[in-house]
């Protein structure tokens, strides 16, 4: 009680001060939840791609499809040694002919539902309504949480897959699908995405085919890519090799390059949060050095009363070491309730269901950071306070 | 045994590359539930032999013995814990706290000696109300005179049931009248329950009403003087020290 008068004696100061930190607070919750938002979508990543074989056609350019492969091909992949199961899969971009922005997450996509998926891998998908879009379904869709938030779909909905662009073709197709089930959010990839069958997939894909293969191709033998699922204890990368040797005509990435790309991006963000914890450090931390250092010359006579009167070097160091800890509760608290509000207002104002995520993690970082940052630059006022000579102090004017 | 023996008490400064010796020599003993004025123009050591006496600062030379035990030789836990359950400090300026009532600013001694805080209530509030301030417990010192802010003082100066209470000019801030009512009150509090008072003051109508007047002249005892009684030995043993 003392401590929040002796703070409400001074309120400009304090409130100075505690906006000081609020304003560090506030930067560290709000970049720490975009931080927090892409270490799950990598996390994600890290988890799907950590434990699959990603193939695609040998002439492509990257591990995530740009081509096309045959869908045969699946059953010569299938007989490498130390492979499970080989999913085909094909994907599209449910906003075709949408200006490519920056994108801070995944962009909506289309694609065939993998039935090995839940099986072999390690991220698992579930529904939080309605049900599984099965291998013999037509026009059915189950849609991630994110692609179901930004369109108001809920089951039983119809929704038209591809999304027409503002600025359609005359010759744009585009098919009314009925929502058949809802995805519980993964923070990751799939949130964005339109599970159809196999079938479908490959229907909207051939709908997409340049004109001058149209009628020349069979839309339903060509996959995008395939996933390629291994048994226990084999070593992903080696069979990615094995895969490329003897299926000449797909490349297959070996995951630790996937992996270490997904890392490599983590990396960027955590640097974005500790930058913006040294942001409040500097900010918050001065600040509070300067209004404590100022509290004890006030207080040069209380605190000669205080030793007088029985107090040790303990007790004073305590009590201002606790006033400095409060001020960075007060602007802790009131900084991390800002980001807060701000990162779910902005989340709710964005479609796809937004950047960022505020784990009980970051709360306790937030918090916590700023208690310790009031608490360690209250400690050299504290002990400035603490080794006063009683005497001097109490007679000091 | 005295209840507080000073031996020899010396303490020296250095001010501007000059020795100033602030104390010199001074020996003297206050008995159990003395009631004692230390008078002597600014400057003559009165404040300096309060401290040392205090045990707020360390002679240069010399012992302050509480009840025989060696002050000198304890490390500053011992002695902030000895301030606190036996010595008692009243100041000039009163020094309450501002932003603490005047219940809070009594049972301030209790949080660092670690007392029962309920037993420590109640006796706060009797103390208040045998200061006449019943009424004022919830007021912060702003919102007290400044007779009444000393004895809140007072008060705080009792909460540990001292046995020692110095009093460093306690009634330099108040008017003749509040002084009067003050030095009354402490008076009392010292005959009803043996508390030992060493007040200084440079007023010595005021002096005149303790049982001895200890004078200090350029931080050596000058005169130690029984008023109405005999003191016992110790004025002859000071002037012995000189």
């Amino acid at each position: 009680m003392e401590i929040l008068r002796n703070l409400w004696r001074r309120k400009v100061r304090t409130s100075l001060t505690v906006i000081g930190i609020v304003m560090g607070i506030f930067a560290l919750t709000t970049m720490g939840a975009m931080a927090e938002h892409f270490d799950a979508l990598l996390a994600g990543g890290i988890a799907y791609y950590g434990n699959t074989v990603q193939v695609a056609d040998a002439n492509s350019s990257s591990g995530f499809g740009g081509g096309y492969m045959d869908l045969s091909t699946l059953s010569q992949i299938q007989r490498v040694p130390g492979v499970a199961a080989v999913s085909p899969g094909v994907f599209d971009t449910a906003k075709p002919g949408q200006a490519s922005v920056v994108s801070m997450g995944v962009p909506d996509f289309i694609g065939n539902l993998d039935p090995n998926w839940n099986r072999y891998s390690r991220l698992k998908l579930s529904l939080a309504g309605g049900r599984w879009v099965g291998d013999g379904s037509r026009l059915e869709v189950d849609l991630g949480s994110s692609f179901a938030a930004e369109f108001h779909m809920k089951v039983g909905d119809t929704i038209a897959l591809p999304v027409r662009p503002s600025d359609a073709q005359p010759g744009f197709v585009n098919h009314r699908f009925t929502v058949v089930g809802i995805l519980n959010p993964t923070l990751t990839a799939p949130d964005s995405g339109a599970y159809v069958s196999l079938h479908d997939a490959q229907m909207i894909d051939g709908d997409s085919l340049p004109t001058a293969l149209l009628g020349h191709v069979d839309p339903y033998q060509l996959i995008t890519g395939a996933v390629v699922y291994a048994e226990p204890g084999i070593n992903l990368d080696a069979l990615a090799a094995r895969i490329n040797a003897q299926v000449p005509t797909v490349k297959a990435t070996k995951p630790s390059t996937l992996v270490s790309a997904f890392r490599s991006g983590g990396a960027v963000f955590t640097f974005m949060t500790t930058a913006a914890a040294l942001l409040a450090l500097i900010i918050g931390g001065l600040s509070v050095v300067n209004t404590m250092l100022m509290s004890v010359s006030e207080r040069v006579r209380e605190i000669g009363l205080k030793k007088a009167i029985g107090a040790r070097t303990r007790h004073i160091l305590t009590e201002f070491l606790a006033e400095a800890a409060l001020i960075g509760l007060i602007g802790g608290v009131v900084g991390y309730l800002l980001g807060l509000v701000l990162t779910t207002l902005l989340n709710g104002s964005n479609p796809s269901g937004g950047l960022f995520l505020v784990t009980p993690g970051l709360t306790a970082l937030a918090i916590g950071f700023a208690v310790a940052l009031g608490a360690i630059a209250g400690l050299l006022p504290a002990i400035r306070a603490a080794r006063m000579d009683p005497v001097r102090a109490l007679r000091a004017q | 045994m005295p209840t507080l023996r000073l031996e020899g008490l010396t303490k020296h400064y250095v001010r501007a590359s000059q020795v100033v010796r602030a104390l010199d020599a001074v020996t003297l003993e206050i008995q159990q539930g003395e009631f004692a004025a230390v008078v002597g123009r600014s400057g003559s050591g009165k404040t300096t032999m309060l401290d040392c006496a205090g045990l707020l600062m360390r002679p240069t030379a010399g012992r302050v013995l509480l009840d025989g035990v060696d002050t000198g030789r304890l490390g500053e836990r011992d002695r902030a814990a000895l301030r606190s359950r036996r010595i008692g400090f009243i100041f000039q300026e009163f020094n309450l706290l501002p932003t603490l009532s005047a219940i809070e600013n009594v049972l301030l001694p209790l949080r660092y000696s670690g007392a029962d805080r309920r037993v420590g209530r109640r006796r706060a509030e009797m103390l208040l109300e045998e200061m006449g301030l019943a009424e004022r417990m919830g007021h912060r010192p702003a919102e007290l005179s400044g007779g009444q802010q000393q004895r809140v003082a007072i008060a705080r100066s009792l909460i540990g049931e001292p046995t020692l209470v110095f009093g460093d000019e306690p009634m330099g801030e108040v008017d003749t009248e509040t002084a009067e009512m003050l030095l009354s009150l402490m008076r009392r509090i010292n005959r009803e329950s043996r508390v030992t008072f060493l007040i200084v003051t440079h007023d010595l109508d005021l002096a005149a009403r303790a049982d001895r007047i200890i004078h200090l002249r350029d931080g050596r005892l000058a005169a130690d003087e029984a008023v109405g009684r005999a003191v016992g030995p110790c004025a002859a043993l000071a002037v012995g020290g000189r």
